[in-house]
């Protein structure tokens, strides 16, 4: 009966590392692994995500490993009688299991310096291609016009429906009209905090035409979740036309006859 | 041990039962209290004798359940030209119906403002400024109709699609056409309701005493005397989109600009009387909208008939009438004018949209209709002005602006100084 529950326990911390294991093998074949790359630098994150995952994969298999094999192999039940060894502790193994840690550590910090300034720090030099302005709950877009300057009487002001063109970099002024929020394309690897009273600018460069999500990553209030937007990628010709139409639609001074009708068909 | 707990568990399960697993009250309809007990159209002589009956209100909300049905299961006759299939997509509980459509749009995306009748009290109203929208009295503010019209069903589209800038209305552009539509139709609906309602209440003020103070529960009575005159002015919007001349196109925008400066500042249009020599919205700032009119009102009239010479009967009324305004209404709020230099446009920024606003004024709004004072031309030149103001950063309002700059804190700051 003791042994019984020695070997549950075994067991069930064996069943630990097996279905985590698990976990991440079924995980890509459900659709719930990253979400397709569509942008220029997405491959260097990913790279990223899965050398870290590799790296912590192999330390915790081994450690839940090593947990099992503990509590089979020193399993009272299976060793009656003998006693518990007194041990003074060992200064070799501690300075070992401080410094790989320490050593692994930094040298993740080292070896992701250039895929985070790419990202976050080498801002191309260029004036933005829209402003997105977060906002509860939704992300207000202001594209500077013909003139390429925001704040001006050309400028096209839309909502939710981000359109960007493709196999060129992009900045993006990010601002915040009330709380935090977070602007997150999940297809271009881009997680950006917006700030109330920051212009912060975030450059990318999509590689794929399409429609892609943009979601809010803070939760900032009861429509967080609700908080949705699309980025559609398209070529610069299709980019220029449709900034074109809709800069005439803004500027519209009759009703027209479709217009009902493709609000409706949009 | 076991013996004493067991009562304990029991009592436990038992509250359980009771509080957290009881089946949850069907959602229903809240009647309109602030008219019932006060009606608006009565406002000169708010009392207590005009407050409906239980058995008066009981009737109201049967004859309106019998019209509309529930917020579960809501119907519509045929005169009031709405869309059952609308309806039901965009009423109800959220879930998928039987092709996989996610039905009770409304309870997902907009009730927790608007609320389950379309009052504008839902949970988060409070905290919103301003308010969200009350339908019930079937006034729209941003339309391509006039003033006193409803809106047409692109209107109601529109708003949806951009969301009210400058408000708490955020846009549902990324809804499917047919969503967007289904809501349309469902804010139709609720506001025919609302509107029904307040003409039921208030056509007991006209019954004879033979009616003994109940309503004719006639179908020919309902639908003829009150749905369909209101369905009417509802299906009529469509036809009665305004107008509009084209732009004076030979016109430098310039000259246009100047023109429209003049006339905002002058007389006719007297458009500074609200929003200000500096087009800040710093003019007039202390009136309220028709939402918040009707509050203050009776508001007012409460305390009039506290302070006088009320007999106790009134006066227990005034009181049970002032629990009725803190659970039925929100604390009621001036509405500034627009500060046209921010470049926030509540009704949409399109040129379009702003000849709407001051050609028809903005209903509900003091913004009063320019239409008859203001000709058409003119009007495009006051548009042109005020789409230039938000980038009319020099010149002579600019020079207004910094002599308006107070002295304020430096002479502030010198005194501290000096101690």
């Amino acid at each position: 009966m003791k042994r019984l529950a020695g070997i549950f326990w075994s067991l069930l911390f064996l069943a630990v590392p097996v279905l985590g294991v698990a976990t991440f093998a079924i995980a890509p074949s459900i659709d719930v692994w990253l979400p397709k790359d569509v942008s220029s630098h997405g491959h260097e994150i990913d790279s990223l995500f899965y050398f870290i995952l590799a790296l912590t994969g192999v330390v915790f298999i081994a450690t839940e490993v090593l947990l099992f094999w503990f509590l089979w192999k020193y399993d009272a039940a299976t060793r009656e009688g003998e006693p518990a060894t007194y041990i003074q502790g060992s200064h070799t193994l501690e300075v070992v299991w401080t410094i790989i840690p320490a050593a692994t550590l930094l040298f993740l910090a080292i070896y992701q310096m250039n895929a985070w300034a790419n990202v976050k720090m080498r801002r191309p030099d260029m004036p933005p291609t829209v402003e997105v302005v977060a906002r509860q709950f939704e992300w207000r877009l202001r594209y500077p016009g013909r003139d390429g300057a925001l704040g001006t009487p050309d400028d096209l002001h839309l909502v939710n429906d981000l359109h960007l063109p493709i196999d060129e970099e992009v900045l993006v002024q990010l601002k915040s009209k009330d709380v935090l929020h977070s602007f997150f394309l999940p297809n271009l690897r881009i997680k950006q905090d917006a700030v109330p009273g920051m212009k912060i600018p975030v450059w990318f460069c999509g590689t794929e035409a399409g429609e892609y999500d943009i979601v809010c990553a803070e939760l900032c209030g009861w429509g967080h979740y609700k908080m949705k937007g699309r980025v559609t990628f398209v070529t610069r010709p299709e980019f220029d036309a449709w900034l074109e139409r809709k800069y005439a639609e803004q500027e519209a001074t009759q009703p027209e006859p479709e217009a009902a009708g493709e609000l409706v068909a949009n | 041990m076991k013996t004493p707990l067991r009562p304990l568990v029991l009592a436990a399960v038992a509250s359980l039962l009771a509080v957290g697993c009881g089946p949850t009250p069907p959602a229903a309809f809240r009647l309109n209290m602030v008219e019932a007990v006060a009606p608006s159209a009565e406002k000169d002589s708010v009392a207590a004798e005009l407050a409906l009956s239980i058995d008066q209100q009981r009737q109201v909300a049967t004859i309106l359940a019998a019209l509309f049905g529930s917020p579960d299961e809501p119907f519509c006759q045929p005169e009031m030209g709405l869309d059952p299939a609308k309806l039901r997509l965009a009423a109800g509980p959220v879930r998928s119906d039987i092709v996989g459509r996610k039905n009770g749009l409304y309870r997902e995306h907009c009730v927790h403002c608007h609320g389950i009748t379309g009052d504008g009290l839902g949970p988060t109203a409070a905290f919103l400024n301003p308010y969200p929208r009350d339908y019930r009295p079937g006034i729209f503010k941003f339309k391509s109709t006039e003033r006193s019209d409803k809106p047409t069903h692109a209107d109601l589209v529109k708003i949806l699609h951009n969301g009210v800038p400058g408000s708490s209305m955020p846009s549902f552009a990324l809804l499917s056409p047919a969503e967007v539509d289904a809501l349309a139709e469902y804010v139709k609906y609720l506001s025919i309701r609302g509107e029904t309602e307040l003409a039921l209440m208030r056509t007991f003020f006209e019954l004879d005493d033979d009616a003994q103070g109940k309503l004719a529960e006639t179908r020919e009575f309902l639908i003829d005397e009150i749905v369909a005159p209101i369905a009417e002015k509802w299906t009529a919007a469509s036809e009665a989109v305004i107008e509009v001349p084209e732009m004076p196109a030979d016109e430098d925008l310039a000259a246009s600009i100047e023109k429209g400066r003049a006339l905002f500042h002058g007389n006719k249009a007297n458009c500074v009387k609200c929003h200000g020599v500096t087009a800040l919205g710093d003019g007039q700032a202390n009136d309220y909208d028709d939402w918040n009119k009707d509050i203050v009102k009776i508001r007012d009239k409460l305390a009039k008939l506290a302070a006088g010479e009320a007999d106790a009967a009134e006066r227990r009324w005034a009181a049970g009438f002032q629990e009725v305004l803190v659970s039925e209404a929100l604390r009621p709020r001036t509405i500034p004018p627009r500060n046209l230099r921010h470049g926030i446009y509540r009704g949409g920024r399109r040129p379009l949209d702003l000849y709407y606003r001051i050609h028809a004024g903005i209903n509900g709004a003091p913004m009063p209709a320019a239409k008859g004072t203001v000709a058409s031309e003119d009007i495009w030149h006051i548009v042109n002005y005020i789409r230039s103001l938000p980038y009319d950063f020099d010149g002579e309002l600019g020079a207004d602006r910094a002599v308006a700059v107070r002295p304020g804190p430096a002479v502030g700051l010198a005194a501290t100084q000096e101690d």
